[in-house]
C-alpha cells in the first residue's frame, strides 16, 4: 500500500481557481484520494463525518478562514488529529505563529509550484 | 497542458464575478460615505475580490494584473484596517482602478498588450494615499518575500486506518400516522424508501395497538415505526422527506450520539426489545423490504457517491454554443409539433381522439423545454448596468460634470445576446445623457438643482416585454431648437406644424444631431438614429419622453427573447399573418354604428368613448388598394409603449399559437412593417407584422390633432 495511493485529502478553498491549481499539483504529484470543499463550514461539518489524513486549506475565505477551521479542527475529537496545511499568497509571522500555536503542520505560500507542493506535503506526511 | 488550460479559463470567469463583487462592494461603500455606515465586511469582501484575482495572476504568471492588484489590495488593507478613510476622492480612485483591474483582466484573458502608463499612474496616486513609511503593511512583493520562521510538523500517518468511512450521523426518527395520512392517499412505505436514499436505515414497526382481527377497524391507523438511519444528512434535511405529511402523523426526528453505541443507546431511552439489527446490513441482501407480521426491517444501502467529487455543485458552465444549438433544434421541435398537428387536422382526427390528446401533451412538453432553455439564455442586467455605471464615471470626468448613477430592477433577467447587443446602444445613450441631457453645474444650481446630475437606468418585466430606462434630471430636450435644427438641415418641412411628442421623435432621424460642435462624447458621428435601428434589429422600439427643465426618459422595449414569440394568426387577403399578442389589447367585432368615416377613406372606432384610427392591413401591405368593409372584419386593438391606440383590421383570425421567429434580415432584407417571418404547420412562411411600425407607417394620412381622445 503505498502512501500516495491512500492517502486522503481534502483541499478547502473558496475559489475555484486556486483549488483547480491545488487539486491539480496533488494529481501530478499521484495523490489519489482528493476531495474538496468550497467554505470551512462545508469542511468542518464532512471532516467531523468522515476525516481524512489531511487537510490543505486556504487562508482568507468568507466565513470561517483557515485558521479558524484548524482551530475547530483540533477541538473536535474525531478530527484533532487530522493534518493541516495551510495555503495563503499572503502570510506573516503573526499568521504562523498563531499557526503553530493551533498545531499548523505546515505552510505553503502562493504561487507554487508542484515541486513547492511536494515538498511541503514530504515534509508532513515522509517520502511520497 | 489543457488542464491548466481549464483552470486558466475557469480563472477568468470567476474574475467576472469578482470583479462584479468588486464593484457593488465599492458602491455600498460609495452609499455608506456621507454618514459613515458602510459594512467593515464589505471593504473585506472588496479587498478579498481583489486578492483572489491577485492570486490566480499570479499562478498563471500575469506580471502586470498581479503588480497592479498588489497595489490596489494594499489600498484596500489601508482601508480595511481603518488606517485609510473612504472619501469621496479615494473612492473615485478605487473605482478607476478597478475600472483599470477589468482591463487588465481582459486584456490577460486575449493575451493583449496593456498601456501601463494609466496603471502606473493609478499604482503611484494608489501609493501616495498609503500610510506613511515604516507602518505599510506587513507584506511585499513576492520576491523581497521575508525569511518565515516554522518547523514543519510531521503526521505520522497509519495507512491501514482508513478514515474515510467511519461515523457518519445517526438520526433516529420515530413515526406514527394518523388515519388521515392514509386518507390523503400517502404510504409510509414510500416515505422509508424516500429516507432509505439518505442513507443506511434500519426501520421497525411497533405494532403494540394492534388489536385483535375481530375489533380490528379497517381504516384505523395503528402501526408506528422506529426508523434507524445512518446518513451524512442534517436533520433538517431528514425532516424535510416528512414536508408532505407533516400534521398528519406523530414524528419525532433526533440525533443519536453514535452508531455503534446505537443498541445501548436506544436502550437506555427506553425502546423496548433488544437488538435493532435484526437483519445484517450487508450489501448484498435482497434490497426488497421484508415484511413480516411482528416486525418489518427495511435494510437499504448507502447511496453511491459519485466519483469522490462534492455534492456541492449547483451550476455547470456551457459552452454558448452549444446553448444556441440547443435553442435552435428546440425551436425545430416546435415547428415539427406544429406540423404534426397540422397533419392530425387535415387527417380530420378529432379532438377527442387519443392521438390529438398526446398531441396535445407533446405541444405542452415542447414549451416547458422550450422556456427552460430559455432561461438558460436568461441573465441579469446586472452586468450591463455595471458596464454603464463605468461609462457614467468615463463620461462624466470628460464632461467635467458631476453624476451620480442610479439602478433599478437590476436582476431583471433577459436573454443574454439581447443583453450583449444592448451595450452599445446604451452606452450611446448614456453618454448622450451626460453629455446633452444633464446641465453644467453652474446652470444646475441657477435652476435649483442639486448640483450633482443623476441619471437613473431601470429594467423591469411589463406585459411579456422587456423595459429599460434612461432617465436624467436634466433640462429636458430643447424642443424649439430641435425643430429648427430639422428645418435648416431639410428634415421636416419649413411650415411642418408639429406636436411635443413627434419632436421628440426628430432625435431618431439619420442625420441629426443638436450638439452644435461635436463633443468628445456622444459626437463620434453616430446619431441616436443608430442607436435606434440598432434597437429595431433585436425586435425592441425606443421612446422618448421629455418635459423642459426636469429632465428626458429613453424608454427601450424590447421582447424578451429573439427566438420565439406567442402569435396571433391571422388571415389578411388570403394571406396568413402573425401579430405578437404582447401587442394586442382585445380582439373586437365592430357594428356599424362604431364605425366613424374621419374626411376620405380614414375611418376610426368607437371604443369605449375614445376614437381610435383603424388601419387595414390588407391596404398597409399592399394587397388591396381600397379598405375593406370594416364590418366583415375584425379588428387588433393595439396598445403603444406611448398609450396611443390604434386597431388592426384582419379579415379573420385563425388561432394563437407559439411561432419560433425566423430572421428576415439575414435573408432577404428589413421590410418596413414587418418584424421578422415564422414557418407555419403546413410549411409555408408567414411574416410576423411590428404593430407600431405598421401603424406608424399608416399614421401621416390621420392628422395628429385628431389622433387622440374624446368624442
Amino acid at each position: 500500500m503505498s502512501l500516495k495511493d491512500n492517502l486522503s485529502v481534502l483541499v478547502v478553498d473558496d475559489m475555484s481557481t486556486s483549488r483547480g491549481i491545488i487539486m491539480m499539483a496533488l494529481e501530478e504529484i499521484g495523490i489519489k484520494k482528493v476531495d474538496f470543499r468550497t467554505d470551512g463550514t462545508e469542511a468542518l461539518k464532512m471532516l467531523s463525518a468522515q476525516p481524512v489524513h489531511l487537510v490543505i486549506s486556504d487562508y482568507n475565505m468568507p466565513g470561517l478562514d483557515g485558521l479558524h477551521l484548524l482551530k475547530a479542527l483540533r477541538q473536535n475529537r474525531t478530527t484533532q488529529r487530522i493534518g493541516f496545511i495551510l495555503v495563503s499568497g499572503k502570510i506573516d509571522q503573526t499568521i504562523i505563529d498563531t499557526g503553530k500555536a493551533l498545531g499548523m503542520n505546515n505552510f505553503i505560500r502562493k504561487p507554487f509550484t508542484t515541486d513547492q507542493m511536494r515538498t511541503c506535503l514530504q515534509s508532513v506526511v515522509g517520502p511520497l | 497542458m489543457t488542464a491548466t488550460n481549464d483552470i486558466r479559463q475557469t480563472f477568468f470567469q470567476e474574475c467576472d464575478e469578482l470583479l462584479e463583487a468588486l464593484n457593488d462592494g465599492l458602491s455600498e461603500i460609495d452609499d455608506g460615505i456621507e454618514d459613515s455606515s458602510f459594512d467593515l465586511e464589505t471593504v473585506n469582501a472588496v479587498f478579498r475580490s481583489v486578492h483572489s484575482i491577485k492570486g490566480g495572476g499570479a499562478a498563471f504568471g500575469l506580471d502586470a494584473l498581479v503588480r497592479f492588484s498588489h497595489q490596489f489590495e494594499t489600498t484596500l488593507d489601508e482601508m480595511r484596517s481603518g488606517r485609510l478613510v473612504p472619501t469621496i476622492d479615494v473612492m473615485k480612485l478605487c473605482h478607476r482602478a478597478a475600472d483599470h483591474l477589468s482591463d487588465l483582466v481582459g486584456a490577460a484573458q486575449e493575451e493583449a498588450e496593456v498601456d501601463e502608463t494609466a496603471g502606473a499612474d493609478l499604482i503611484a496616486r494608489m501609493a501616495a494615499l498609503g500610510a506613511p513609511p515604516g507602518t505599510a503593511p506587513g507584506e511585499d512583493s513576492a520576491a523581497t518575500e521575508p525569511e518565515l520562521s516554522f518547523e514543519p510538523l510531521g503526521l505520522p500517518i497509519d495507512l491501514a486506518f482508513d478514515p474515510a468511512p467511519i461515523g457518519s450521523r445517526t438520526i433516529k426518527v420515530e413515526f406514527s400516522a394518523t388515519r388521515q395520512l392514509y386518507a390523503n392517499g400517502n404510504d409510509p412505505t414510500y416515505l422509508f424508501r424516500e429516507l432509505s436514499d439518505l442513507g443506511n436505515i434500519i426501520a421497525r414497526s411497533d405494532d403494540t395497538d394492534l388489536p385483535s382481527l375481530e375489533d380490528l377497524v379497517w381504516d384505523e391507523s395503528y402501526l408506528g415505526w422506529t426508523l434507524t438511519l445512518e446518513t451524512e444528512k442534517s436533520l433538517e434535511e431528514v425532516r424535510e422527506v416528512f414536508d408532505f405529511v407533516e400534521g398528519l402523523c406523530h414524528l419525532d426526528i433526533s440525533e443519536v450520539d453514535d452508531f455503534s453505541n446505537q443498541v445501548a443507546q436506544t436502550q437506555a431511552i427506553g425502546v423496548p426489545d433488544a437488538p435493532l439489527r435484526e437483519t445484517p446490513a450487508s450489501p448484498t441482501e435482497d434490497k426488497v423490504p421484508s415484511q413480516s407480521y411482528g416486525s418489518s426491517t427495511i435494510v437499504a444501502d448507502q447511496p453511491k457517491k459519485a466519483g469522490g467529487s462534492s455534492s456541492k455543485k449547483s451550476s455547470v458552465r456551457v459552452d454558448l454554443d452549444l446553448v444556441d444549438r440547443l435553442i435552435n433544434i428546440v425551436g425545430e421541435l416546435v415547428i415539427n409539433q406544429s406540423v404534426l398537428a397540422q397533419c392530425v387536422d387535415d387527417a380530420g382526427l378529432t379532438e377527442r381522439t387519443e392521438l390529438a390528446t398526446s398531441l396535445n401533451e407533446f405541444k405542452n412538453l415542447a414549451r416547458d423545454i422550450q422556456e427552460a432553455v430559455m432561461s438558460i439564455q436568461a441573465q441579469s442586467v446586472k452586468p450591463l448596468f455595471q458596464r454603464m455605471a463605468r461609462i457614467v464615471r468615463e463620461a462624466s470626468d470628460i464632461a467635467g460634470k458631476t453624476v451620480r448613477l442610479e439602478t433599478i430592477g437590476e436582476a431583471t433577467e433577459v436573454d443574454k445576446t439581447v443583453i450583449e447587443r444592448l451595450v452599445d446602444p446604451l452606452t450611446h445613450m448614456i453618454r448622450n445623457s451626460v453629455d446633452h441631457g444633464l446641465e453644467g453645474a453652474d446652470t444646475r444650481r441657477a435652476a435649483g438643482k442639486p448640483e450633482t446630475g443623476c441619471i437613473t437606468l431601470s429594467a423591469a418585466h411589463r406585459s411579456g416585454r422587456v423595459i429599460i430606462e434612461i432617465s436624467d434630471d436634466g433640462a429636458g430636450i430643447n424642443r424649439p431648437k430641435v425643430l429648427d435644427i430639422a428645418k435648416s438641415k431639410g428634415l421636416v418641412p419649413r411650415d411642418a406644424v408639429l406636436t411635443d411628442a413627434e419632436i421628440d421623435k426628430l432625435l431618431f432621424l439619420p442625420g441629426f444631431s443638436t450638439a452644435r460642435e461635436v463633443t468628445d462624447l456622444s459626437g463620434r458621428g453616430v446619431g441616436m438614429d443608430v442607436v435606434r435601428s440598432a434597437i429595431q434589429k433585436l425586435g425592441g422600439r425606443v421612446n422618448v419622453m421629455s418635459s423642459p427643465g426636469k429632465g428626458t426618459t429613453m424608454s427601450i422595449s424590447l421582447p424578451l427573447t429573439l427566438a420565439v414569440l406567442d402569435g396571433m394568426v391571422v388571415d389578411v387577403c388570403g394571406q396568413t399573418m402573425v401579430v405578437p399578442i404582447t401587442a394586442i389589447i382585445e380582439t373586437l367585432r365592430p357594428t356599424k354604428e362604431d364605425i366613424h368615416a374621419l374626411g376620405g377613406q380614414n375611418l376610426v372606432v368607437s371604443v369605449r368613448e375614445k376614437f381610435v384610427p383603424i388601419i387595414d392591413l390588407g391596404t398597409v401591405f399592399g394587397h388591396r388598394n381600397e379598405p375593406g368593409d370594416v364590418t366583415d372584419m375584425v379588428l387588433l386593438l393595439i396598445e403603444s409603449d406611448q398609450q396611443q391606440n390604434w386597431a388592426l383590421a384582419v379579415d379573420r383570425i385563425y388561432d394563437q399559437r407559439q411561432v419560433v421567429i425566423k430572421g428576415l434580415e439575414g435573408n432577404y432584407g428589413r421590410v418596413p412593417g414587418v418584424a421578422a417571418a415564422t414557418i407555419l404547420g403546413d410549411g409555408k412562411i408567414a411574416l410576423i407584422i411590428d404593430p407600431e411600425e405598421t401603424a406608424e407607417g399608416a399614421r401621416p394620412v390621420v392628422p395628429s390633432s385628431m389622433m387622440l381622445d374624446e368624442v
